[in-house]
This record gives C-alpha cells, structure tokens and sequence, in this order.
C-alpha cells in the first residue's frame, strides 16, 4: 500500500545575521542552510496495516507524511502510495487517503459540520447512501449528533477533532494519515477516538499511519512501530519485539525529599543505571533506569535510599513508553556505541 | 468536468451566502462603505468638471462610463476572487494551504471557491448604476451587438483584474505574504480609471502592454466612444484578458510547485 524508498527531504533555510543590518545584507546576498529533515528512510506498509509512526519533536515526522500526502515534493527516493506518486498525481492521490492534522482544522471554519460534510461528499464525489449510512455510523460512535448544526469555530477542540475524523474517514479512503490527532485532549476523547481508528481498520480495511506523541494511542491502535531519531529510522518492527528486546528494561521514579537541580546518580550503580532526562517541571521527581540484566531494582532501591531522603518511589516494567523514552534519549544500543567511537 | 466544477463552485456559493445571511449587518455595512468609496470617487470627479468642460478632450459622461466600466469590471473580481488577497496571511503562513493540497479537486479553484465577497456588491450597483447614467450621453446609439460587446468588455475587464493578483499573489509562495505588492501594483489600476492620454507616455505603455489596467476601464469604453481613436486596440481586450490569465495561471502552477518543494 504504502512503499518508501531512501526518501529525502532536505529544506533550505535563508540564513541571516540577527538585526537590521542582517536583514538589509540577506537582501542582496542570501545564505542558504541545508536543514536534513529526512534522511534516506525506507518502509513498506501492507493494506490495512496500522502502524505508529513515533520520534521525538523535531525528528521528521511530519516531513514524512506531507511527502506521502503529496504535499511536499521530496528532495530525493521514491514513494508510492497505493500505486500512485503522490507529489506527482496529486488530485488522484487525495480521492484515496485521507488526513488529520492535529494541529489546524481541515473543515470548512464558518459553516456548520453537517454542511462541511455535505460538501465533502461533493468533492469527493461519494454515492449518496454511502454517504448517509457512513454519516450514520460515525454519528453513533464519535457522538457527533449535537455537534452537526455547530459552525467549526465555535466547537471546543475535542468536539473539533471528532468532526475532523470523521472527515478524514468519509470518503472510505484507502489510507488514512493521522498526525496527532490526539494532542490535547482529555483522556475520555481520547478513548473514543481510538476506538473510532480501530474499528475504521477493522471494518473497511484502512490502512492507517499515525503519529502520536502519547505512547498509550500506540499501544491501543498499532502493531508495528517505526521510530524515527533525526531524519533517519532507527526502529521499525512489532512492539511485542521491541519489548522483548527491551524486556529486561525498568525504570523506578524516586520522589526525593529534596529538589534534583543537584543530582547525581550514586557511585555504586552508576555503571549499570542512568537517569532519564526530565520533561516536566517536577524538581523533587527523578527516573533511573536500568536493565534488570545487569542490577536488581532492590539494589538500585536500597542505595539510592542510603544517599537520598526517599519519600516514594514507583517501578514501571518495559512499558512501551519508558523505551521509546530510553530510546530517544539515548538511541538504540547499537547507536550509542557507535556514536561512542567517534 | 466542467459541471463538476460548475456543480461544486454553486454549492460553494450557497454555503458562502448562508454565512453572509448570517452576518447580515456585515453585509450591509459593507456594501455601502463600498458605495461611499465609490461616490466619493465620482464626487472628486463632479467637482473636477465644475471648473472645467472637457478634460484634456473628455467630456464628463465619457469620463463617467470610463469609471463605471472600472468600477462593474472590478467588481467581478472583488465578489469572486477577492480570497486572491488572502493566499499569503491567510492560508500559506497558518499552514492551512496544506488542506488544499490533500483534495482531489484543482487547489486553485478550491481557493477562489473558498470566499465570496460581499462587499463587491456595492460595487456592481454602483458600476451599473454610472453606466446607465453616462450611456444614453455617449455618440452612440445602443443595440443589441453594442450591448453585448460592452457586456463581453466587462467580464474581459473582471478577468484581466483577476489575472493581475493572482499573479502578484502567487508571489507568496515563494516570500511568505506578497500582499504589499498586490496592494502597490492593484493601486495602479487606479489610473485606468481617467483616459489613458493624461499620462506620460510611458506610464500609456505600462498600463497598456505590462500591467494591462488599461484594458480594464479606458480600452473598453473607448470602443464606444467615437472618435476616441482606440476603437482597433480596445477590441483586443478579450484577447489581453485571455492572454493575461494563461500567464496567471501558468505563474501560479510555477508558486505551487515551488511551495511543494520548500513546504512554507
Ligand atoms: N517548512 C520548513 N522549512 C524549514 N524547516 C522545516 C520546515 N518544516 C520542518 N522543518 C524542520 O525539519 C525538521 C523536521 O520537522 P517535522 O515537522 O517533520 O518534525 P516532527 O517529527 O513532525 O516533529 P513534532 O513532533 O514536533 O511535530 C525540524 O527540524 C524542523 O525544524
Ligand atoms: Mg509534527
């Protein structure tokens, strides 16, 4: 269904010295930076498939699926979605896929989501009781029904990213593309939405790409992951194997009594263990890491509560989340011992 | 294909409309600002005439068909394709041009569909409105070919403004948000509202040959005025408004796939 091949995307930024005089100099002579958002990645997807496409920020998610979109022509490599080039047949492309972008709206902002959808049906052209028996469904399992007579901009945003799903599946495409459709919402819209995804998949077969920063949509909704680390993919698989392999992966959150601003992890396991940088704001919480291998978590336990006031701790095994984190942080194992020789 | 597009552009209307009909104070407060505008135009005009009877050989109701040939032709443009104006701020710098590009109907049409302007209604009445005052002054008797001709002359006029920006606001693939531009080069149609032969000969040729305002009001309303001198050039105005909107359109599809390649 989808077939990528050593895709490229490069983007050139103008470079420009800070102040009025850069800006007056990149008039006349401008610089160009070589940004590599993509670098040469390949993946082979089979129809119905549903696979999670995960990275940190930054790391060319969103690259990739414009390029499969057609949206963006990429710098180099091949793509074919569904037999067709999509930057090339683009109009022929956009009838089979369909698309969410967590981040802005893809209906219509003025007009009431019913009418949004009355028009979608024309511009795609779907038979009018497809149309009515699909509108039906969606109704039912998105709870649309008091949303339909809303104009688009007075919806909250989990109302919105309701509508725009059943807008990205109306047309019974053969691909769907969801670049994370489930930023900022709240856990109970979230559940519907997955559900909603799922039992898209199961009963018209679509193949669904999803990107995701919440590792819990993946878990839910993806058999395969891909993860991609700056441009490039550096995992690609099932998750059952990436938790194998990381299987003997824990991590135990320390609530400190003190703030961490000055933390080092303590002599004696700082071979075996490493602490996870943080991403809240939390300054009393650390997370160390370490593989169940090498160290025991009760050794781990007992020598952090010798050199730090403990007021809690929680143990999470090889969940999906704790190894992407693991992951981006420090790559695959592979990478980081390679990274290590240079 | 054609009645497809034709279908969809009237569904696109009727949504348009419904959103209008709902701000409906919008839509009155608009049209007649529009109408002031444009009364203020004629006014300086009246004023003008008040000291003088002819204006470098133009007599005020030449003048006055000159303006509402502007006035109806741009208001096609200003009704239909006013989102031209929007292209850099409204949709390439949100990102909401990407949405434009993931549907199987032609990405320009669906931009144009996107809006219908309200404003430009004022327009039209006003243009008809000078027309039909200024025509039975005119050395010209009317018929039906005349009115077909001046008909034919108003949409070439509509279309000739519509080439202009889209291809100033194509610009805004490639530099974010060309609407100072559009706005500087739109202003120059502001000439082609007086008879060409005030000018300098090379603002003549400018309006004339680069930027073919000149086609959009003094042209067209030459052919009807006798002795004007510019009978032969104002009928090729069909042919400059077909001639400018292949070039739009091929400059446009140009931005699309520079857009495509840099993605902002
Ligand atoms: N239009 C653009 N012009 C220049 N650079 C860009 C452009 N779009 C993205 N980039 C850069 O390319 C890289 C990849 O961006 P991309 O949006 O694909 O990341 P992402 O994986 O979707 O991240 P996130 O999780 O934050 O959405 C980033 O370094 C970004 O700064
Ligand atoms: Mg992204």
């Amino acid at each position: 269904m989808i077939v990528v091949k050593n895709l490229e995307k490069y983007y050139k930024i103008a470079k420009r010295d800070p102040g009025l005089r850069g800006a007056v100099k990149s008039l006349f002579h401008r610089k160009y930076e070589t940004k590599k958002a993509v670098k040469r990645i390949s993946m082979h997807i089979e129809s119905g498939e549903m696979v999670g496409y995960i990275g940190a920020n930054g790391a060319g998610k969103s690259t990739t699926i414009k390029m499969l979109t057609g949206i963006l022509t990429p710098t180099s490599g091949e793509v074919k979605v569904n037999g067709i080039i999509p930057y090339e047949n683009r109009k022929q492309n956009a009838s089979h896929i369909g698309a969410v972008f967590g981040q802005r709206t893809q209906l219509f902002w003025d007009i009431p989501v019913r009418e949004s959808y009355e028009l979608l049906k024309h511009i795609y052209e779907i038979p009018q009781k497809q149309y009515e028996e699909t509108l039906a469904e969606f109704v039912e399992v998105l709870h649309l029904e008091p949303l339909l007579g809303i104009p688009v901009r007075q919806l909250s945003l989990g109302q919105k990213m309701r509508c725009e799903l059943a807008a990205a599946f109306l047309h019974r495409p053969k691909v769907v593309y969801l670049d994370e459709p489930t930023i900022g919402l709240d856990v109970a819209v979230k559940v519907r939405i997955r559900n909603f995804i799922k039992q898209m998949n199961a009963r018209y077969g679509t193949t669904v790409l999803l990107t995701t920063h919440d590792m819990q949509d993946i878990e839910e909704i993806c058999h395969r992951i891909i993860i991609i680390d700056d441009g490039s993919v550096i995992y690609d698989g099932s998750i059952q194997d990436i938790k194998a392999q990381f299987g003997d992966k824990r991590v135990i959150q320390f609530e400190l009594e003190h703030s961490i601003d000055h933390f080092v992890l303590p002599e004696e396991i700082r071979s075996a263990a490493v602490v996870i940088p943080k991403t809240d704001e939390d300054h009393h919480v650390v997370s160390v890491s370490f593989s169940s291998k090498e160290i025991s978590g009760a050794e781990v336990i007992s020598c952090m509560m010798k050199h730090y006031p403990v007021l809690d701790l929680t143990i999470a095994d090889a969940k999906i989340e704790t190894i992407v984190e693991e992951i981006y942080s420090k790559g695959l194992k592979g990478r980081v011992q390679h990274e290590e020789i240079h | 294909m054609l009645t497809r597009y034709l279908k969809l552009y009237y569904l696109f209307c009727k949504q348009n409309l419904k959103v209008m009909m709902e701000y409906r104070m919008d839509f009155l407060l608009g049209v007649l600002s529009v109408m002031l505008q444009q009364f203020a135009g004629i006014f300086f005009v009246k004023i003008v005439f008040d000291h003088i009877h002819q204006l470098n050989g133009w007599t005020f109701y030449e003048i006055l068909f000159i303006y509402g040939i502007a006035a109806t032709g741009r208001s096609i443009h200003h009704i239909f394709f006013d989102n031209l104006w929007t292209l850099g701020w409204q949709y390439i710098r949100p990102g909401k041009f990407d949405r434009l590009l993931i549907r199987p109907i032609n990405p320009l049409f669906h931009f144009i569909a996107d809006r219908l302007q309200q404003d430009g209604f004022g327009q039209l009445f006003i243009g008809i409105i000078v027309i039909s005052t200024a025509m039975p002054h005119l050395d010209i008797s009317w018929g039906v070919l005349e009115f077909f001709i001046l008909i034919v002359m108003i949409i070439a006029s509509g279309f000739i403004f519509v080439a202009i920006n889209l291809f100033f606001a194509t610009l805004s693939f490639w530099m974010v948000d060309s609407l100072p531009i559009v706005w500087t080069i739109f202003n120059l149609s502001d000439f082609a509202r007086y008879p060409l032969t005030i000018y300098h000969k090379g603002i003549r040729h400018l309006l004339t040959w680069i930027i073919p305002y000149g086609f959009t009001a003094f042209y067209p309303a030459a052919y009807f005025i006798e002795g004007s001198g510019f009978q032969k050039l104002a009928l090729l105005t069909p042919v400059v408004a077909i001639v400018s909107c292949v070039v739009a359109y091929w400059f446009w599809n140009k931005g699309l796939k520079a857009f495509t390649s840099t993605g902002s």
